[in-house]
C-alpha cells in the first residue's frame, strides 16, 4: 500500500498543532512584539553590497559596520523597516547618546548619511511608500534631506 | 561452502535495501494518540491562557472562583498588585534577589509600623541598609507612589502576612496619612493647574524618584555595575534627539528589564528600567515627556 498521503497529513497536522502552540504561547520577555520584530530583522543578510556606491559612502559603510556592531547585529539596521531621513536621524542619535557608544557627532553624521543614501537606493520601494504617506511639507523636507546627501556624495 | 551457493540468487551480489511502507497500525496509533493529545489539551490548556492551570478550563471559570469580597479578596488583590509592581525584584517568594532587592520574608523592615513601611514604596529608598544582618546598598524607585491608597494598603498587607511574616494588615487610611507625610513638598492640585506642562513634568520626575537613578534634572545617573552604557544609568538630556513623544512614553511605560552587559561573562547589572506604565498616569507621562524634551542643551546642533 502507499502510505505517503497519511504521513503527509499527519506531518501537516503535527506541524499545524506546533505552529498553533508557538503562536498562542505567551512569551516571557516584557515586550514580545518588539523582540519578534528585531528577530525578524536579524535573520536577514548581515552585509550590504556597496561596490556600486561612491567611494566615500563605502568608507562610511565601514564606519557604520564597525560602530553599530558594537552593541547589536548589523543585520538589525540593514533589514529594519526604517528608511526615511528623520527615522535614521532619530535612531542614530538615540544610539550615539548612549554612554560609552564611542560615536561622536562627526561619526554619527557619517553613519546617518550612509543610512539615508543606502535607503534611497536599496530600500527605494519602502522609502517611496513612506514618502507617499507623509504630508506635503514633511515629504518636501524628507526629499530635500535625501537630495542633500546625494548631492554631497554623488558629485565627488 | 559449495552447497550454500544454491541457496540465494547470487552470493556475490551487493546487498540492497528494499522499500517497505510504514505499517498502517502505526499511522492509526499515531493519529489516535494525536487525537487523545488534542482532547487532553482541550480539557487542560485553558486555550493556552497563561493565567489558567489545571483543574480550571477557562479564564472565566478561574475568575468565578476568585474571592469577591472580604479579607480573602483584599489578599488576592494585594498579591496581584505585588506580582505586577514588586515581584519582579523582590521575587514571588519574597526572598529578594542578590544585588537587586533585599528579601521581604522575615525582614525587620516589613515588621516596622505601617507609616515607616509605607515610606519605602512611597518615597523610594537609597543607600546602605541592614536587612536580616546583611548590608544592602542599592536604590529603589518609589514604585508605590502611583498606587491608590487602597492598592498600597492591599499590597503591604499581603507582604506583612505572607511568607511567614506576621505583622498584621495595614489600612488605606494609614496609607493616606503616610502619603501626606512623604509628599509634604509636592505641589497641590491648585498649584499643578497653574503650571506649564514642563513644570508639571518636572514634578512628575521628582514624584516618582526618576532622579534616584538618572540624577538631578536627568543629567546623568548612578553607577550601574557592568552595564554596557559605560557602567552608569544613562543621562536623559538628549532624549529629544532620539525619540518622538509617543516613542518616549511607550519606552517609559514598558521599561527595559534586560540591560546589556559590558562584560558578557560578568554579573547582571543591578539597575534596570522598571515598567512604569502601571504606575504613572497617562497625563503625567505626557507632562514627563515634555519635561525631558525641554532638557536638551540649547544651541547644540549635530547637523543632521
Amino acid at each position: 500500500m502507499n502510505a505517503k498521503y497519511p504521513m503527509i497529513l499527519l506531518g501537516a497536522a503535527a506541524f499545524a498543532l506546533f505552529g498553533a502552540r508557538v503562536m498562542l504561547a505567551d512569551d516571557q520577555p516584557l515586550d514580545a512584539e518588539t523582540k519578534a520584530r528585531i528577530d525578524k530583522y536579524e535573520q536577514g543578510p548581515a552585509t550590504i553590497d556597496v561596490s556600486k556606491y561612491p567611494q566615500t559612502i563605502q568608507d562610511d559603510y565601514e564606519l557604520f559596520s564597525q560602530k553599530c556592531s558594537q552593541c547589536h547585529k548589523l543585520s538589525r539596521p540593514i533589514n529594519s523597516d526604517y528608511a526615511a531621513p528623520d527615522e535614521w536621524s532619530r535612531y542614530v542619535k538615540r544610539m550615539m547618546h548612549k554612554p560609552g557608544s564611542g560615536i561622536d557627532a562627526s561619526d554619527g553624521k557619517k553613519i546617518y548619511e550612509f543610512l539615508v543614501y543606502d535607503s534611497s537606493v536599496r530600500k527605494k520601494a519602502m522609502l517611496d511608500g513612506k514618502l507617499a504617506k507623509m504630508s506635503t511639507d514633511d515629504k518636501a523636507a524628507a526629499e530635500a534631506k535625501i537630495k542633500e546627501v546625494h548631492d554631497k556624495y554623488d558629485n565627488q | 561452502m559449495s552447497d550454500e551457493v544454491n541457496c540465494c540468487q547470487n552470493p556475490d551480489a551487493e546487498p540492497t535495501a528494499s522499500h517497505a511502507p510504514v505499517p498502517v497500525w502505526i499511522i492509526v496509533l499515531t493519529l489516535v494518540l494525536l487525537f487523545l493529545g488534542a482532547v487532553y489539551f482541550d480539557h487542560h490548556s485553558g486555550w493556552f491562557d497563561k493565567q489558567v492551570y489545571a483543574p480550571y478550563v477557562t479564564a472565566e471559570e478561574l475568575a468565578f472562583y476568585q474571592p469577591k469580597s472580604g479579607a480573602a479578596a483584599v489578599a488576592a488583590h494585594g498579591k496581584a498588585v505585588y506580582e505586577t509592581v514588586c515581584g519582579l525584584c523582590h521575587g514571588s517568594d519574597g526572598l529578594g534577589k542578590p544585588n537587586q532587592a533585599p528579601p521581604l520574608a522575615g525582614s525587620e523592615w516589613v515588621a516596622k509600623d505601617a507609616a515607616s513601611l509605607a515610606r519605602v514604596p512611597l518615597a523610594g529608598l537609597n543607600g546602605s541598609i541592614q536587612v536580616e544582618g546583611h548590608e544592602w546598598n542599592l536604590a529603589m524607585a518609589p514604585m508605590g507612589a502611583g498606587l491608590s491608597d487602597a492598592d498600597l494598603a492591599a499590597v503591604l498587607s499581603y507582604i506583612r502576612t505572607s511568607w511567614g511574616n506576621n505583622s498584621g494588615a495595614v489600612s488605606a487610611d494609614e496609607m493616606k496619612a503616610a502619603r501626606a507625610a512623604v509628599s509634604g513638598n509636592a505641589p497641590s492640585v491648585e498649584e499643578l493647574a497653574k503650571m506649564t506642562p514642563v513644570e508639571r513634568g518636572h514634578a512628575v520626575f521628582q514624584k516618582y524618584g526618576c532622579f534616584q537613578c538618572h540624577g538631578q534634572n536627568a543629567r546623568g545617573g548612578v553607577s550601574n555595575l557592568n552595564a554596557k552604557t559605560a557602567e552608569q544609568v544613562p543621562s536623559l538630556i538628549y532624549v529629544a534627539d532620539g525619540y518622538t513623544k509617543a516613542e518616549l512614553i511607550a519606552f517609559i511605560s514598558r521599561g527595559e528589564r534586560n540591560i546589556p552587559r559590558k562584560n558578557p561573562a560578568g554579573p547582571e547589572p543591578p539597575h534596570f528600567m522598571p515598567k512604569w506604565g502601571p504606575v504613572i498616569s497617562t497625563n503625567e507621562l505626557s507632562d514627563l515627556a515634555d519635561f525631558l524634551f525641554s532638557l536638551k542643551p540649547k544651541g547644540e546642533n549635530l547637523g543632521f
